[in-house]
């Protein structure tokens, strides 16, 4: 047998429970896991915040949609984190028991499986949906009945109007990214040499203000100059 | 404020020792492995995860494969039985371990600690299988 003689080193970033980073280690820079890819970015990663980079309540926006009926909208241009908040709270009703279903919607024929998920659904629980404006008008109007006869609250996503209680109104700053971009895993060991305030300001204007393009083309930023690591 | 939190707060220190030293694994090699886990209080572990997977790591949607999965939660065995120990696996063909740019392959070791108070804490040690070259990232060139 091999001897046992690779030990680790170690480069703690944080615990992990219900989507916090793990602690890792790598031996070599190359292994340096890229804080800007999916795996630390995508929705349910990272902390839902206002456009002023302050980490949104949600114990206080549950409050909020029950007293809007259970149903409202989370809506906000693209990119600006809707998505991730909704995934938030979706994960507080789960812990509450208050989730019916939580479904991304891509056409009017994911309209079958949202009628599905309400008729299924407990009076007073919240099914979760995805960019509603996909579903359409006519498949809309019929989901929205069919919650309000089965009781059943609808917390959705959108970024056009829909006509629901507007829960959130989210927008895309600066301040926003920048905050995002502080929670990243090991920020201390690359935010001075690799990517700076500068890449953030001009990531930000680059796409438009969309924040999930800012962070992709951060990631090749970071992936360019990741020899300098 | 759980107890089990601060115990993560104090940082937990999993120490991992590869059979082999650079943690380069061929395809169909045996991975064996030894693990202590130090910085906490021993009585509060409830169970230890311990797994050997690869996972993508890039832009675009993330793919994983757990080649090797064990829980240990013996409540009648003594906690150190818990939190160090050693396993074996014998690693598969594919996938081989790739530094893209777009796109990444990795391998790696991850043990995770639950608490008691439903924390937990995973900690992950990667090792390569195979050796593709890397992708040229740029030479360290600004974009």
């Amino acid at each position: 047998m091999n001897t046992m003689n690779s030990t680790n080193t170690m480069h703690t970033t944080n615990t992990t429970s219900n989507g916090v980073m793990p602690c890792r280690d790598f031996f070599d820079s190359r292994h340096f896991a890229n804080p800007f890819s999916t795996r630390f970015t995508r929705p349910g990663k990272i902390e839902p915040r206002d456009c002023s980079g302050q980490p949104l309540a949600i114990l206080q926006l549950l409050k909020q949609l029950h007293d809007c009926g259970g149903t409202a909208a989370i809506q906000g241009p693209h990119g600006s984190g809707k998505t991730t908040l909704l995934v938030h709270i979706a994960g507080e009703l789960q812990q509450r028991g208050g989730l019916a279903a939580s479904l991304r919607l891509r056409s009017w024929q994911d309209a079958p499986a949202v009628f599905f998920a309400i008729v299924r659904s407990r009076p007073g629980s919240t099914v979760c949906l995805d960019s509603w404006e996909k579903i359409g008008c006519i498949a809309g109007w019929l989901v929205r009945m069919a919650a309000r006869i089965f009781q059943c609250g609808l917390l959705v996503t959108s970024h056009r109007r829909t006509g629901l209680p507007v829960l959130v109104e989210s927008a895309t700053t600066r301040e926003l990214l920048a905050s995002i971009v502080c929670q990243l895993p090991d920020h201390s060991r690359w935010s001075s040499s690799l990517i700076k305030e500068s890449d953030i300001e001009e990531a930000f204007s680059k796409c438009g203000g969309n924040v999930r393009e800012s962070l992709y083309e951060l990631y090749d930023r970071f992936e360019h100059r990741r020899p300098l690591l | 404020m759980s107890s089990a939190r601060e115990v993560i707060r104090d940082s937990p220190n999993v120490i991992v020792r590869f059979n082999e030293p650079h943690r380069i694994y061929q395809p169909r090699a045996a991975l064996i492995l030894r693990y202590s886990i130090e910085g906490i209080d021993n009585e509060k572990v409830r169970a230890v995860e311990r797994s050997v997977l690869w996972y993508t790591e890039g832009k675009g949607e993330e793919d994983l494969g757990v080649h090797f999965f064990e829980r240990l939660s013996d409540r009648s065995k003594p906690t150190p039985t818990l939190t160090a120990g050693s396993f074996s696996t014998q690693l598969p063909f594919s996938p081989l371990s790739y530094e893209g740019v777009i796109v990444k392959v990795r391998w790696c070791v991850r043990v995770r600690i639950f608490f008691e108070g439903s924390r937990d804490f995973v900690s992950e040690h990667v090792f390569e299988m195979g050796q593709i070259p890397p992708a040229n990232t740029g030479g360290g060139r600004l974009p």
